[in-house]
């Protein structure tokens, strides 16, 4: 059964490095705190600046809200294995984000695990150092 | 978002033009030493204008002076030792009252878990100086007589010109985002002076840091090339006598991308209804 777990938040140690990826500031998220998203995509756009995912997900009461996931550009997520198809509306995936502090339905990106198992992430931005590819 | 791509364009085409152009060199290693022909002729373009940093006059002229190094290429802030090296601080200057209320409003709503005035966010240009260190890159390219640069950021636009010309007319500059910005050589390093700055709606620091840029922002950098060619760094020595006392002074090195273009990159209509966290409750907009 789709479950939005929000039980499973936990606590992280990386809040003071986390970089600008967007075009916005990164302090309307908590850093501190996961929220892992299971449900089926609504729409997934590839585009700069940003790439974004609408995932709908039921919530406690069985009521489904979409929730609004930020990525880093195309640029980034091609470097680490991205394609522009390789999720689609209908698709079921898990997704798990940094939420934004007010409560509501947003989050930045983390990590995104495919039907069947496979677990894509971002990369550093760091281009034209030796670990950019 | 569509004029600023017609400004891309525009730039790109007149880049193009210049490289296609029957000017004797357009490429500074291949040149003469300097003459002293190269100061900007008064009244160049008759009636008080002046000619076009692209104008095949302008480029032969400012050609006959080998220019030190190249920036034509891409360049990435190296943010390998420290993520938060797109910052041109810790340490900052001392705030005048005026920044003071803002820089204390963001710390006190950073502490309430909210985001204050995040333009940039809300689709302002960056501007001048954090338009250099956004995580993009940023493409340059030089000719003798200027250096366009477009950042992978909105595509923002910055043009350095090193025609010898002087600053715009204080009562007739158009001010922007990234200001008007004319460079000249000494030595071995490039001296850009900047100014003719917006003053609304631009700020030097993001992500629960705000501290304003104001019309009397002056900012001059001192570019030089080091690690043999693969690393740019500009020295940043920043004035704004409404926003913070003295010289607010920081260093940036750059990374040289070869395996990377820039692309086609806008704020655009509906971006922000998907990028929920920019319309969220977090946000203090005023």
């Amino acid at each position: 059964m789709k479950k939005l777990l929000l039980g499973c938040a936990c606590v992280l140690l990386v809040a003071s490095v986390a970089p600008v990826l967007a075009h916005h500031s990164p302090a309307a998220f908590d850093r501190t705190k996961e929220v892992k998203l299971v449900g089926t995509v609504k729409e997934f756009r590839w585009q700069n600046p940003h790439t974004w995912i609408e995932v709908i997900v039921p919530d406690e009461k069985g009521k489904e809200v979409v929730w609004g996931v930020e990525l880093t550009s195309p640029t980034y997520l091609i470097r680490a294995g991205w394609k522009s198809n390789i999720i689609k509306p209908g698709d079921k995936v898990t997704v798990v984000v940094n939420p934004v502090r007010s409560g509501e339905p947003s989050g930045i990106f983390r990590s995104l695990t495919l039907a069947d198992g496979r677990v894509l992430t971002e990369r550093p931005a760091r281009l034209g150092t030796p670990d950019s590819k | 978002m569509k004029r600023n791509a017609r400004v891309t364009a525009g730039v790109l085409a007149g880049i193009l033009a210049s490289a296609c152009s029957p000017a004797p060199a357009t490429t500074p290693q291949s040149t003469a030493p300097a003459a002293a022909s190269t100061a900007a002729p008064a009244d160049a373009g008759g009636e008080g204008k002046q000619l076009s940093a692209l104008a095949p006059a302008t480029v032969a002229r400012m050609a006959k002076t080998k220019a030190p190094f190249d920036l034509t290429g891409n360049w990435f802030i190296d943010v390998s030792q420290n993520p938060e090296a797109w910052r041109f601080g810790p340490p900052y200057p001392k705030l005048t009252a005026a920044s003071q209320v803002h820089w204390d409003a963001a710390k006190k709503a950073t502490a309430e878990g909210k985001v204050y005035r995040d333009d940039i966010g809300q689709c302002w240009p960056a501007g001048l100086p954090l338009i250099m260190t956004r995580y993009w890159p940023m493409a340059m390219v030089q000719i003798p007589s200027a250096i366009y640069m477009i950042s992978g950021f909105m595509n923002s636009v910055r043009i350095v010109y090193l025609d010898g010309r002087k600053h715009t007319d204080p009562d007739i500059i158009v001010r922007t985002y990234n200001g008007e910005s004319i460079g000249h050589w000494e030595g071995n390093d490039l001296v850009v002076d900047t100014v003719g700055f917006r003053g609304d709606h631009h700020w030097m620091d993001q992500g629960g840091v705000a501290i304003p840029a104001g019309e009397q922002l002056h900012i001059v950098e001192r570019f030089r090339m080091v690690s043999e060619g693969k690393q740019l760094e500009i020295e940043y020595t920043m004035t704004d006598p409404e926003h913070w006392e003295g010289e607010w002074k920081s260093t940036k090195r750059f990374n040289r991308v070869d395996d990377e273009d820039i692309q086609e990159v806008s704020c655009l209509p509906d971006l922000n209804e998907h990028i929920k966290s920019t319309t969220s409750k977090t946000q203090i907009l005023q």
